[in-house]
């Protein structure tokens, strides 16, 4: 930058000596107009948006950290948990005001409002990422700006307007560079109506600013917030009116009574930064915006196409030296058309996906909207998008506090008499101490931190094991696995359940894992903070595309909602959401499921768990009784669907009171399907309604058993013998009492008398009846084949 | 050359008039305004044509192409380099509508198009013979009657092969050559006439659709001479919706029908559209081709069933039963699949329509 001997060039519009810089967070322009500013006005105050709270403790951020790091706040009342992070990388403008701002002997202040306050509240997130785009949330005017510029995202409208112009490094490129960015913000706050949290940060945010002025004297007052909030900021310092008499700072809002919060500095990645990557997150690809920091633009996109270019040659996708001259060529092209003096980030990434993919594309290009990477995302594409972002990782300095879950771990162990166990740990779920103790040592497990070992204890919601034995492992790893883990929150209960939240996420569809994942919040303890997972629960049991392992999300949730009494959640609302929503799902997967012969017993099992919540807990789901009972008719009727599940549907409409004639249906199947195909509808049938079918067997009339008989004695030999694994299989779910049942009934059917129970069982080794039987038949063919088989 | 002047037909009497003809005010404007430097052979400049095709309001340009505004400059720049540009998408994403408004642009005709198919031979790509002529002259540049390749090579224009994997594999490979060394040999003549040589201007736009064959099976060397775009149905809820109207609302209006479609009737139309497609994120999508230029033919059968049978604009009812038509056209999975919508996940919304056309499901047939 060059010296300070040119004039400060004190903007037009200064209210008292405040100068007001608005800027985008994360962006490397704005950054280079902080420093450059400091430079030339020397302020007294350098006023940054930032937690106020955090006030006291601003040296610990100059410690000497590789950067990303973030300011990690957590909050909770009664009613209310937040959380939220303020990342810093090199380019942050924040940065550079609170490091040039310190180094030029500026006294530097954050004037937000604290993370915790209401006013923060509104954001559809809990998890909140105060360096967010503002504008994100007023999108009509970028909408325009978009639609006037024609481009297709604001990251790429940003990068044409600010991040790569020519001549920036002059006191006039840089004059001109604020005076677009001021009119860039007056044109996306405009006409937008900000929402209250906003107003009341506007409003503190110029308490403070009135307070600097009126302190500072002669010398300037360098004001540094989110362009968004730049013009009101503005508008309301220069209404000054009760500061005249009182340069007092502003009182900082103090949590009320009986919550909990805190901020403190965890290591940040850039891949936490990265939009693409997570949600909430600022500016996209921030590995792109550190070469642009350091060494602008256009080592910027030579360092974007080389890494790329080496990513996928790693990666064993060929990038023929043709292919990167194309997508050079295009890059070129695409930014003299749209009037960039370079090559911005989007025109390189245009350029490559042009020249390299050559395929359709199942997902548009990211860069082109601003969601995340979705499934089905080009694996080059996806390859762009990781060297955009970067690797970094951001580390603390050694001399950084602790922090506060170490302190909060340690002091629960040594309250539950948990801190240095000799033996195993022994623990009864029914007591409460023992189930707290539990809680506690799952957390730690959840959190991947070592020193216990769960050797035995219940292993799913209708598991009737109520002890629980753990073993003490080594201790060594467990201070720096709990200083990781406190990046998660400030407390084991927060930090468990931020933890089964990204895994939950990362689980997406995945049902099984979604089971295991349910299992283990309940495991962890409820809670406001279980119920956010319960609902991420909720909404993915919806996307499930597997039958079986949704039955087993769906038998686990509904076992603890009718039956809990260890753990508390029975009956629980979210947790019923869980169980409605994979009933639905059930029914959407089950109809239109076609396949071969064979029974699968984990659908059969989803469509038990399913009749189970029908009936017992009939309000969760949103398909009612009749709807599925109309479903299963029609999967009933579905010829290419497998036996097993048109059973299941049969005597899914049975044991929900709407049963079709049973006769007619094994006649129809008989002489329709081959002869196993009779065993497995029948499995599929006992699945779903063995209940109504004994019932059945005593009753009157003509039951199923009976014609079952009829159609058994009628079959072939042959067809008998292929049939019998599936027939012996369906029976099965009959227990020996209710077998012994049917056989009476048989036994009657034939006017005979005798011990049921003897059919049930055979005197002889199987093998050895069947050896018998091959060589009766031997004998018998051989009479045959000598004209003798008359006798017989 | 034909030039567009010279069409003789009026252009009322076209069903379709081509893009040249019936933008031709703009392209006229484009041209007189374009003060920016136009690739060598092109009729306008990169960024007229791209006003051309995506809109300036203040220009008085119609916006013509709904899409991303950076796929249509990715096209536009692939154009003035030595790559082909290679179209391919969904049915009825507006491929063909763009690769004409592109060639209407930067060549200043769109004519030049090679409609691929099972029986695409290479003499519908590059040229055949009047076989009187050849007969009684013997092979010379009179009896030689050029195809669309060699016209856009010798003249430096654009040319267009409309779905072109649906060629054989051996026909989309003669491509090969003349894309890369940029010249047709016809042996048959003698002397420099032999040999024909592409002009500035001159490059292809292929486009290929994904449901037919897909561009898989395209051999490397030919993938490898066109840079790959991607159509996508139209990502914006409201864009479509205004679009589907607009074009619904036409078509209507042709068909004699005085009631224009119902508003809240398209808003559940695109809505259901929209899902079907799996646009929506729910992962379960019908086989069925669920364009946008099918929501259009949706919206105009459920306004004429209305309008004739009940002399009303049509609604709910009437769209789930022209809904069975598009999504059971082949498949019976796609029926059962529109039928777990109506049935599961339609009583979730809210809104007048959406409830009949729940109460509408029965009419889905079993």
């Amino acid at each position: 930058m060059p010296g300070t001997s040119t004039a400060v060039d004190v903007p037009p519009r200064a209210a008292g000596s405040a100068v007001f810089l608005g800027v985008r967070h994360h962006s490397p322009a704005c950054a280079r107009l902080v420093g450059r500013a400091i430079e030339e006005l020397r302020p007294a105050y350098v006023l940054v948006e930032g937690p106020a709270d955090m006030n006291d403790r601003l040296g610990e951020l100059l410690l000497g950290h590789r950067l990303p790091v973030a300011v990690f706040s957590h909050y909770r009342d009664d009613t209310r948990v937040a959380t939220s992070w303020a990342p810093l990388c090199d380019y942050s403008p924040e940065w550079i005001a609170l490091r040039e701002g310190h180094a030029s002997g500026a006294e530097v202040r954050f004037i937000d409002l604290p993370s915790w306050h209401p006013a923060f509240a509104e954001r559809a997130d809990r998890h909140t990422n105060r360096y967010a785009d503002a504008e994100a949330r007023y999108a009509r005017a970028t909408e325009r700006l978009c639609a006037q510029f024609a481009v297709d995202s604001v990251d790429a409208l940003w990068d044409g307007l600010f991040e790569v112009t020519d001549g920036v490094d002059g006191t006039e490129g840089a004059d001109e560079l604020r005076a677009r960015l001021d009119a860039y913000f007056e044109l996306v706050r405009g006409d937008a109506e900000a929402d209250p949290g906003d107003r009341a940060r506007e409003e503190y945010m110029a308490s403070w600013v009135r307070a600097a002025v009126a302190r500072s004297g002669e010398r300037p007052v360098l004001v540094v917030t989110g362009g968004f909030h730049q013009p009101a900021l503005r508008a309301l310092s220069a209404r000054g009116d009760g500061t005249a008499g009182a340069p007092s700072w502003p009182e900082v809002p103090a949590p009320p009574e009986g919550a909990v919060g805190g901020s403190f500095l965890v290591p940040y990645s850039f891949r936490q930064l990265d939009a693409f990557a997570g949600y909430q997150s600022g500016m996209p690809s921030p590995g792109y915006y550190q070469r642009l920091w350091e060494g602008g633009a256009h080592a910027a996109a030579q360092g974007l196409l080389r890494s790329v270019a080496e990513r996928l040659r790693t990666r064993g996708i060929p990038v023929s030296t043709a292919d990167l001259i194309a997508a050079r060529g295009l890059a070129q092209g695409l930014a003299l058309m749209r009037g960039h003096a370079y090559e911005t980030r989007v025109d390189v990434l245009d350029g490559l996906a042009g020249a390299l993919i050559s395929d359709d594309l199942e997902q548009p290009l990211p860069w082109t909207g601003r969601d995340t990477l979705g499934a089905g995302t080009h694996p080059v594409v996806v390859e762009m998008i990781a060297a955009c972002a970067g690797d970094t990782e951001g580390r603390l300095h050694p001399d950084t506090p602790l922090p506060p879950l170490v302190h909060d771990v340690a002091e629960q162990l040594a309250r539950l008499g948990l801190a240095d166990p000799d033996g195993p740990v022994t623990l009864d779920l029914t007591e409460a101490d023992g189930l707290t103790r539990s809680q506690v040592l799952h957390r730690l497990r959840v959190l991947g931190v070592p020193g216990f070992t769960r050797v035995s204890g219940p292993s799913d919601g209708a598991d009737p094991v109520f002890t629980e034995r753990w073993e003490p492992g080594p201790a060594s790893g467990r201070e720096a696995g709990l200083i990781e883990a406190g990046a998660y929150g400030a407390r084991l209960d927060e930090a468990a359940s931020t933890v089964l939240g990204e895994r939950a996420r990362a689980a997406g569809t995945e049902a099984g894992s979604l089971a295991g994942l349910l299992f283990d919040a309940v495991l962890c303890g409820v809670g406001p903070l279980c119920d956010e997972l319960l609902e991420a629960l909720a909404a993915q049991v919806g996307q499930v595309s597997e039958l079986g392992p949704l039955g087993e999300v769906l038998t686990a949730a509904l076992g603890l909602w009718r039956h809990d009494r260890v753990f508390g959640v029975a009956r629980g609302r979210l947790l019923g959401a869980v169980v409605g929503g994979a009933t639905d799902r059930v029914f959407w997967l089950a109809e239109g499921l076609h396949g071969g012969p064979g029974v699968d017993f984990a659908r059969l099992r989803a469509l038990a768990a399913a009749r189970d919540a029908l009936l017992h807990a009939p309000r969760l789901p949103s398909v009612t009784r009749e709807a599925a009972a109309l479903a299963a008719a029609r999967i009933g009727r579905d010829r290419r669907a497998p036996a097993d599940l048109r059973g299941a549907a049969f005597g899914l409409r049975w044991a929900l009171g709407v049963p079709d004639d049973p006769a007619t249906a094994v006649q129809a199947l008989a002489t329709t399907t081959a002869s196993d195909a009779l065993g497995d509808w029948l499995a599929g049938l006992f699945a779903l309604a063995r209940e109504e079918v004994t019932a059945e067997v005593t009753a009157d009339g003509e039951p199923l058993i009976d014609v079952l008989d009829g159609v058994v004695s009628a079959m072939t030999e042959d067809d008998f013998l292929t049939g019998l694994p599936a027939l012996r299989q369906a029976f099965a779910f009959f227990p020996p009492r209710e077998r012994e049942r049917v056989a009476e009934r048989l036994l009657q059917r034939r006017g005979r008398h005798g011990s049921a129970r003897s059919l049930l069982r055979t005197t002889a080794d199987p093998l050895l009846l069947a050896r018998a039987r091959a060589l009766e038949e031997n004998v018998a063919r051989l009479l045959d084949r000598h004209g003798l088989g008359a006798v017989r | 050359m034909t030039e567009v002047t010279e069409v003789t037909i009026a252009e009322e009497q076209l069903q379709r008039p081509p893009a040249e003809v019936r933008y031709a005010d703009e392209l006229a404007a484009l041209r007189a305004a374009d003060g920016d430097p136009r690739p060598p052979g092109w009729q306008l400049s990169l960024r007229a044509a791209r006003r051309f095709v995506v809109g300036d309001e203040q220009a008085g340009i119609s916006r013509k192409f709904v899409g991303n505004v950076s796929l249509v400059e990715r096209a536009l720049v692939t154009l003035a380099t030595n790559r082909g540009l290679m179209l391919v998408g969904e049915p009825g994403t507006a491929k063909s509508l763009l690769s004409e408004l592109i060639a209407a642009a930067v060549s200043g005709g769109s004519e030049l198009t090679v409609q691929g198919g099972a029986a695409t031979t290479e003499d519908q790509i590059k040229y055949s013979w009047n076989y009187a002529l050849l007969v009684s002259e013997g092979p010379s540049s009179r009896s030689l009657v050029p195809a669309p390749m060699l016209r856009g090579m010798a003249e430096g224009r654009i040319v267009r092969f409309e779905e072109i994997t649906r060629c054989p594999l051996e026909v989309q490979d003669c491509l090969l050559s003349l894309l890369s060394d940029r010249v047709i040999a016809v042996p048959e003549l003698d002397g420099p006439q032999g040999m024909v040589f592409a002009r500035q201007g001159f490059n292809v736009i292929a486009t290929a659709n994904t449901r037919d064959r897909g561009v898989n099976e395209m051999s490397a060397a030919l993938k490898r001479r066109f840079n790959f775009e991607t159509v996508f149905p139209i990502p914006d809820f409201d864009t479509e919706l205004a679009l589907v109207e607009a074009e619904a609302t036409a078509l209507l209006r042709q068909s004699g029908v005085a009631a224009a479609p119902r508003r809240d009737v398209l808003e559940v139309l695109v809505g259901t559209f929209r899902e079907l497609r799996g646009t929506a994120g729910r992962g379960e999508r019908m086989s069925a081709v669920m364009s946008t230029a099918e929501a259009v033919s949706v919206a105009h059968a459920v306004g004429v069933r209305g309008w004739f049978l009940r002399g009303e604009p049509g609604g709910a009812a009437d769209v789930v039963a022209s809904l069975a038509g598009t999504a059971a056209k082949d498949s019976p999975e796609d029926l059962a699949r529109l039928r777990r919508f109506l049935e599961q996940d339609v009583p979730r919304r809210k809104g007048a329509q959406w409830q009949a056309l729940h109460d509408a499901r029965h009419l889905l047939a079993d």
